[in-house]
């Protein structure tokens, strides 16, 4: 059985009186460990379907399986569970709140998952900022880290729940040359060691090259690449 | 490190804009001012009132004809009055059917340099012989009856002539005052009781024909003010008021239940301004609770969605913003009961309704209006909040991020 796996997925916005299909019949299978890329011009519909996986966007047709189970048929909790558990989001513009210290932003989906996070869950968002190498700003509000340091506190914040996998949003997206291959070594390094299954979505050919299977969306379309080395 | 949950969130987000929330805690807070400086000014006057006839503990007030307010006044406001009936009424009220027992009491007015040598007060005569007014009040204060040439001060009259430094009790040493020509020893204080007769001097009707005799006060021999009656176990009071009405022509009679109704008859009329204008308040605190909710959910629309990706339930969006609500609320709450309560304490005195019926009230009756403006305080601040904040329940997480 797949980890996640989406069965002709289309998504229809509805502006005024305009129909826009931003994905059309979308299909994909993503197993345990995997780390795909899709790559795609924007407005292409990468964003829009990276959602519906993740469960924050419902589509117009079709199904997403998560081992075996639909999540769109469960109910508003259960889908926010699915979020909580399963899924880390990493999104492709500063998602921090402003109002809490990055240790704070890191037990935010422990809060959602358990109701509250204790001195073990800190203690492991030290962990996990230590990692982004950001220990040392777990006490700092976003206002007072750079766009690549909040970016990392970002990504340290999607493996709180230790979740099975990680969707990220253009992640590097107005990152610099060398942030951007440190996030991409990370997120390697995230899906070699902790068996952590990553979905990309990039424009960029050559950070997606680093994912193990690669697929292009052309105008809400998808189409699987090519299969490329680990 | 503390545990971590939303109501830190929740208070982070108040203290995003200081100005927006102590603006709103602050319309909250007057509202609640507003309710229970209202609340307690008409709990203190009926609360004072009832206490009042209870102490007196007479089932039908007989007075002459047309001195129905006069004897109110006197009796539950701190108003001096004079008005006499002939003391042959005594006889005939006597003989009514139903009447177990009764006294009577003589009102006069002091004035300073005139007849007395205090400012203008009220004195009571009254016959210690048959009282059942004023005996129990000497018996806890002064634990003996009045002598011929003594007066005891009620417990407002001493503090408003500052004749003797005592609370009550019975007084040491010879303070003196002179009352229609007449001297008396003060013999001490009474306690407070509660009733217009606070403010009145005490002394017996032995010293009436004195007063007369000296030409220093209005009264004409054989006169009283008022007849206090207390009815057989069993008879309906209302019904002897009738049958003394119907039997002495010259007398107009009180009962007991009808006491004060003049006063609490202001007093509703002051209670619809009171009403209507927390009402408009209140409506106005909701709207801005609203309009800044509103606001609020607008700026904030982004960051619900990214709390939602991250898997918020809706539970977890709406307990955040109601704690937010709640905290507000609380505050604006706690803030108008502590102004309320102050303003109904220092400026009470402001209002004559209160000066004249010497309003108070108790601890308990005190956290009642507290609990009551914290209860509405709060509930009208999440009743202003509820609309926006469940906005957010329809909208898409991909949807919330995008669009705000």
């Amino acid at each position: 059985m797949a980890l996640l796996e989406a069965r002709d997925i289309s998504k229809v916005f509805t502006v005024g009186e305009a129909t826009i299909a931003a994905v059309q019949g979308a299909s994909l299978r993503i197993e345990k460990g995997e780390f795909l890329s899709i790559v795609g011009h924007s407005g292409s519909g990468k964003t829009t379907l990276l959602s519906i996986l993740g469960g924050i966007l419902r589509p117009t047709s079709g199904q997403v399986l998560f081992q075996g189970q639909d999540i769109y048929r469960m109910d508003d909790d259960g889908l926010s569970e699915y979020r909580a558990r399963h899924v880390g989001y990493v999104f492709q513009f500063a998602s921090l709140l402003p109002v809490l210290t990055a240790r704070e932003n890191l037990l935010l989906p422990t809060v959602f998952l358990r109701g509250r996070a204790n001195a073990r869950e800190a203690e492991k968002a030290l962990r996990y900022l230590e990692m982004v190498g950001l220990a040392e700003k777990a006490d700092a509000y976003p206002y007072q880290l750079s766009g690549g340091q909040q970016r990392r506190v970002a990504i340290a914040r999607a493996l709180m729940n230790d979740p099975e996998i990680i969707l990220a949003d253009e992640p590097t997206g107005d990152l610099d040359e060398e942030t951007e291959q440190e996030v991409m070594e990370f997120f390697k390094k995230v899906n070699r060691e902790m068996g952590i299954t990553f979905v990309l979505v990039t424009h960029s050919l050559e950070l997606a090259s680093a994912a193990h299977r690669r697929f292009r969306m052309t105008h809400g379309r998808l189409h699987e690449e090519t299969a490329v080395s680990p | 490190m503390t545990p971590f949950s939303l109501f830190r969130l929740s208070v982070r987000n108040l203290r995003r804009r200081p100005l927006r929330t102590a603006m709103l805690a602050t319309s909250i807070a007057l509202m609640v001012a507003l309710l229970v400086f209202g609340a307690s000014f008409s709990m203190s006057v009926k609360a004072t009132l009832q206490r009042a006839i209870d102490r007196l503990g007479a089932d039908v007030l007989v007075v002459p004809i047309g001195a129905r307010d006069y004897a109110e006044e006197v009796l539950l406001e701190t108003k001096a009055k004079s008005f006499y009936m002939d003391k042959g009424v005594l006889q005939k009220v006597a003989q009514v059917q139903g009447v177990q027992e009764l006294t009577y009491h003589v009102y006069l007015t002091t004035i300073l340099a005139v007849c007395c040598d205090i400012p203008s007060s009220k004195v009571v005569a009254f016959h210690q012989g048959t009282d059942f007014i004023v005996r129990p009040w000497l018996r806890q204060s002064l634990g003996r009856p009045l002598g011929k040439d003594e007066a005891i001060l009620g417990y407002e009259a001493n503090r408003n002539l500052g004749l003797l430094e005592l609370e009550s009790g019975p007084a040491e040493g010879g303070t003196q005052l002179t009352l229609f020509g007449q001297r008396f020893q003060v013999a001490g204080v009474l306690q407070k009781t509660g009733t217009g007769l606070d403010t009145a001097i005490f002394v017996t009707d032995e010293n009436l024909p004195l007063f007369i005799q000296k030409g220093k006060s209005p009264l004409k021999p054989g006169e009283i003010s008022l007849i206090f009656v207390r009815v057989k176990p069993g008879q309906d009071p209302r019904k002897v008021a009738r049958r003394i009405e119907n039997a002495i022509l010259e007398v107009d009679t009180i009962y007991r239940n009808d006491m004060g109704k003049r006063v609490l008859s202001t007093l509703r009329d002051i209670n619809k301004v009171f009403l209507l204008t927390i009402l408009l308040v209140l409506a106005l605190s909701a709207f801005l609770t609203w309009s800044i909710f509103s606001a609020i959910v607008n700026e904030r629309m982004r960051e619900v969605g990214i709390m939602r990706a991250l898997g918020a339930k809706n539970g977890h969006v709406l307990r955040a913003f109601v704690l937010e609500v709640l905290l507000i609320g609380l505050m604006g709450s706690l803030l108008g009961v502590l102004l309320g309560t102050y303003l109904s304490v220092s400026f009470a005195r402001v209002f004559t309704l209160l000066r004249d019926v010497a309003a108070t009230l108790s601890l308990a009756q005190r956290a009642q209006v507290a609990l009551l403006g914290l209860l509405v305080g709060t509930g009208l601040c999440v009743l202003g909040a509820l609309s926006p904040v469940l906005r957010v329940r329809r909208i898409e997480p991909l949807l919330a991020i995008k669009e705000f």
